[in-house]
């Protein structure tokens, strides 16, 4: 082509003055794909372009495809890049088939957008990093999302390192696509710069770069390929460090942007509060476990040949105790005859909760101290009764004591109470009987009564201890009735010739469906049961009866 | 295959002896049935499954029409459970090396046995369980799951009247991170009310529980998930009303019974309270049955109190205008208007006409 | 489940030593400290050396109400005054005999105190 471009243009500036001044880069080409005009805006981005020369090799490749696009017919404005920067470009038909292109930059709308979607994807990516790392209150598990979503979201691997023991150290690494793994691991946090710090918490330290090559080999995940980056991030935790977060990248990928930092931070930020969160929870429940250990009711065994079980509802739904407690000392006392009786205690301390919980871990252990002395109850009580005895407080406890032995195929059972309601004793044929053990509460008179009663069971017969949360329990299918003791007369004569464990559960369900969903104090129950022997009838009659 | 059906065979066998031994209370023999079977080469998963599961849905099934009481009920359990212990005293389990579930029942659900051979099952098949059993309230099970991060929870329902809670145990274990297996009676036959109240899988029984468990673990719950997501039809608070006026309801049913039925003034203490009872499982059923928006559950409870009224001796002929005084009282409620309705018309069509006395009283 | 347990205490002085309080409702866990806190105000309020505690109204107390009923025994003591339980209802009583408290809750008193407050 000769190059004219100048003169050409010249004439053309006469034709129409708007065109060379224009703001924007216009370029005007015929059907042929001749440029017929550019102006100084055009010139500037198209500096090889040439009036009568071909637009092809001169202007962006998406401008010529567009330009044949719309000689073709389609008329639509494209937008693309020349150089960094991005335009959209509008076609204006001339009546010869020539079109005029005029430019409009939208590099700065573009880059907008771009941040305001990659931002949006933050966002999301945080709030999803944020209820799924606040759903477990377990370490190990919140360790594990938070490797796992560093490894989706920030690194093609990730670890998360929770502070341990001297060169053990809970760990949690994934590879992104991959499970996760947790272990402990023996590692000196020295080998890698800035864990150390990192997982002291102290001194403060930002993340910091690490060189690939000098990365200790348990920190690289097997056929990982070569690690382009790694940097370690310290977790911040509520006030206390709560580990260190380790991203690697392979060498394909791009290292960290200044922006990326700031985000992996913002992960940091709320991994670190969710791991501290579930580690603080941990450490409460295991000294609530340990404390409540010697609360909690005991699990029960057969004590020689002797049936055992009880069953126990505290009043509220968020405590595990409350003011109700029962125990089976095994072997309490050796009589003269070489005989061994067990003690059984089942008792109620007047109120709720934890409060009430917590005195009954006293008067157990106190009745723990008084075995010895167990074949006297009412010395045993009188002791008890000392030993609660505050001039402040008229809390009091009820408690049943019941020693028993195993005669032959029978139990003899010697019963006394506090001040507890009477035990009962259902025998074989269906009959209920309630043992006369009367005395005095204990923990606030200075004196106490006490008598004792004694009870033979024979295979088959269950003696039932229970507490007035079974008693008093409100509800029906009426709604605001007292369960009473009729009622549960009635429940334990259909019990008569069963395990201890089928009675106390069937007493047990039966209060528990006639309170329903309603309120209800402390629920005990004890029932001491000679076993049946080898050959004996069926259980009661059959059907339901009413 | 051939040695497959000797074993179900064996297993049959063993199952009608051991139900033998249960039904009549004989821990002993009930105990030597089940170790004789285990020491014959019957493999522990079948003896528990096969054998013990077997007889105690036998037990089930013979409460259920009404041939065993509850209390019956209860001491068969009871030898059922003593046996496990002895077999899981005598059986060797795997090193635990597959992962950690935690086994409960829904809260207010009695029967645990289901949820206690699942537990022994899965200890068989190398996991490392925890086995809550039942009356676990939620606030419990919650903390046992942030404390030991189990894998998953099975979770065993066999009251359909206690889905509610279920449905609230379910989204509270999601929401701590652990997805749910749901298994037993109360989630319907094909597993429905599981799906409905947002299990993540749903097993007719234990063994394809463990199946399932054993195949691939659940994938973890993600996003927050939230009941009424589930259930949007609640929005209409029908639930709500029923289960919160259930004692009222109840009584104004059994006032207007007694103004009908002048022989219910009568009848015995416990006449009158099995009556009220009947009652108010009746309306704890109408709730469920809004709850998941099944009239399907409503109608399948009449037609089973139906026939168990009718072994008992019990004229179910108070059944229609019990439901029309339970209409009357909700009759702003359309949905429970609609189920009443179908059920009134379902238990005059099973009663015939309804007449007058018939010449057989209630049963004492 | 809002406070079911209603229990209301309704207040007298019957003259410079003798006070009345009618009690009706449920004497339970949640209510009993309320009964006491009447009983502390009025002691500090006034020289009350005999309370009259009319019991004719309680529908129901447990063994935290029979806790409340011992403390304000305690209280009346403790400034050398006498608590008289009046009306008492028989599931009461009952509770009293089976704690074996009776004695302790309904004719404690000694005699020369009695004297000198009636006198």
């Amino acid at each position: 082509m000769v190059k004219t471009s100048r003169v050409v243009r010249q004439s053309d500036v006469q034709q129409d003055v708007g065109w060379r001044s224009a703001p924007y880069p216009v370029v005007s080409v015929d059907a042929a794909g001749a440029v017929r005009v550019v102006n100084e805006a055009a010139l500037v981005l198209f500096p090889g372009a040439a009036v009568g020369g071909s637009m092809a090799g001169t202007c962006p490749g998406w401008l010529v495809e567009a330009h044949e696009r719309h000689t073709g017919g389609t008329r639509d404005r494209v937008s693309g890049l020349i150089g960094e920067r991005s335009f959209e470009a509008h076609p204006v038909g001339g009546d010869d088939g020539t079109v005029t292109w005029w430019l409009v930059e939208d590099t700065d709308t573009r880059l907008a957008r771009e941040a305001l979607r990659l931002e949006r994807e933050r966002t999301a990516v945080l709030g999803e990093v944020s209820s799924r790392l606040l759903t477990s209150l377990n370490p190990e598990r919140c360790m594990q999302v938070a490797a796992e979503l560093a490894a989706g979201h920030l690194a093609d691997a990730a670890w998360v390192i929770a502070p341990g023991g001297r060169r053990d150290f809970p760990v949690a690494r994934c590879v992104r696509g991959g499970d996760v793994v947790h272990e402990r691991l023996a590692v000196d946090p020295d080998d890698v710069a800035g864990l150390a710090e990192a997982l002291q918490g102290f001194p403060p330290v930002p993340s910091r770069w690490i060189e690939p090559s000098s990365a200790p080999g348990w920190l690289v995940p097997e056929e990982f390929g070569e690690i382009g980056s790694i940097v370690v991030t310290p977790l911040p935790g509520h006030g206390v460090p709560a580990g260190a977060l380790i991203l690697l990248r392979r060498t394909e990928q791009r290292a960290f942007s200044e922006d990326e930092e700031v985000f992996a931070r913002l992960f940091a930020a709320r991994a670190g509060a969710a791991m501290s969160a579930a580690r603080m929870f941990a450490q409460q429940v295991s000294i609530t476990e340990t404390l409540m250990r010697d609360l909690l009711p005991p699990k029960l065994h057969q004590v020689d040949g002797i049936e055992f079980a009880g069953r126990y509802r505290p009043a509220l739904d968020t405590e595990r105790v409350g003011g109700d407690f029962y125990d089976v000392h095994p072997a309490a006392v050796t009589t003269g005859a070489g005989a061994v009786e067990s003690l059984a205690v089942l008792g109620d301390v007047c109120g709720k909760g934890l409060e009430a919980a917590v005195l009954t871990g006293k008067v157990r252990t106190t009745l723990q101290a008084l075995l010895p002395m167990a074949s006297d109850h009412r010395r045993m009580l009188e002791l008890l009764n000392n030993a609660l005895l505050d001039s402040h407080d008229t809390r009091f406890v009820t408690v049943v004591l019941a020693s028993v032995a195993r005669v032959g195929s029978e139990v003899r059972l010697r019963l006394t109470s506090g001040g507890h309601l009477p035990p009962l004793v259902v025998r074989t044929t269906g009959e209920v009987q309630e043992v006369p053990a009367h005395g005095t509460l204990i923990g606030v008179l200075p004196e106490i009564e006490a008598t004792t009663a004694e009870v033979v069971l024979a295979p088959g017969e269950t003696c039932l201890l229970y507490t007035d949360g079974i008693t008093e329990a409100m509800g029906g299918p009426l709604g605001g009735e007292m369960f009473g003791e009729e009622r549960l007369h009635a429940v334990l004569a259909s019990c008569a010739g069963m395990p201890a464990d089928a009675v106390a559960e069937h007493v047990h369900m039966v209060a528990s469906q006639w309170i329903g969903g309603g309120s209800h104090d402390d629920i005990a129950v004890l029932a001491i049961t000679a076993p049946r022997g080898r050959h004996l009838t069926a259980v009661g009659g059959h059907g339901r009866g009413a | 295959m051939t040695t497959t059906t000797r074993e179900t065979l064996d297993a049959r066998t063993c199952a009608q002896r051991l139900w033998e031994a249960v039904v009549v209370g004989d821990e002993h023999a009930a105990r030597d049935v089940v170790l004789t079977a285990s020491g014959e080469g019957l493999d522990t998963e079948s003896v528990l499954l096969d054998v013990i599961g077997a007889v105690q849905r036998r037990v089930g099934a013979e409460w259920a029409a009404n041939r065993l009481t509850v209390a019956q009920e209860h001491a068969a359990t009871a030898i059922n459970e003593r046996v496990i212990a002895t077999l899981a005293g005598t059986a060797t389990f795997p090193e635990p090396h597959r992962g950690r579930i935690t086994v409960a029942c829904v809260d207010g659900e009695w029967h645990a046995l289901p949820a206690r051979l699942l537990s022994e099952v899965l200890r068989l098949r190398g996991f490392r369980v925890d086995y809550l059993g039942a009356q676990v309230p939620a606030p419990h099970l919650i903390t046992h799951l942030h404390s030991t991060g189990p894998d998953a929870v099975a979770l065993s329902g066999s009251i359909a009247t206690r889905l509610p809670t279920a449905h609230a145990t379910i989204t509270a274990c999601q929401a701590a991170g652990v997805p749910v297996l749901a298994g037993g009676g109360a989630f319907g036959p094909d597993g429905r009310y599981a799906r409905l109240l947002g299990a993540d899988f749903w097993a007719p029984d234990a063994r394809s529980a463990a199946d399932r468990l054993t195949e691939a673990p659940l994938p973890r719950p993600r996003g927050t998930h939230q009941p009424i997501d589930d259930l949007p039809h609640l929005g209409d608070q029908e639930y709500t009303m029923v289960s919160r006026t259930s004692g009222q309801l109840v009584k104004a049913a059994y006032s207007a019974l007694e103004a009908r039925f002048p022989e219910l003034a009568s009848y015995s203490e416990s006449q009158r309270h099995h009556t009220a009872q009947d009652l108010a499982h009746i309306v704890d059923f109408l709730a469920a049955s809004l709850y998941i928006d099944d009239d399907a559950l409503f109608l399948g409870f009449l037609a089973w109190t139906t026939d168990i009224l009718g072994a008992r001796g019990v004229p179910a002929r108070f059944l229609p205008p019990a439901l029309d005084v339970l209409a009357a009282e909700l009759r702003d409620f359309p949905r429970a208007k609609r189920v009443l309705a179908r059920a009134h018309e379902l238990s005059t069509r099973t009663l015939g006409v309804e007449g007058p006395d018939h010449d057989h009283g209630p049963a004492a | 489940m809002s406070s079911p347990h209603q229990l209301t205490c309704t207040l007298a002085i019957v003259d410079a030593h003798t006070a009345r309080i009618v009690v009706s409702g449920e004497i339970v866990f949640d209510s009993g400290d309320r009964l006491l806190g009447v009983v502390a105000d009025l002691l500090a309020d006034h020289p009350v050396r005999r309370l009259r505690l009319d019991c004719g109204e309680v529908t129901f107390c447990d063994s935290y109400g029979l806790g409340t009923l011992l403390a304000v025994h305690r209280r009346l003591d403790a400034v050398g005054g006498v608590l008289h339980l009046e009306n008492r209802p028989a599931a009461l009583d009952r509770l009293l005999r089976r704690t074996n408290t009776y004695n302790h809750l309904t004719r404690s008193v000694e005699p020369e105190r009695e004297h000198q407050l009636d006198s």
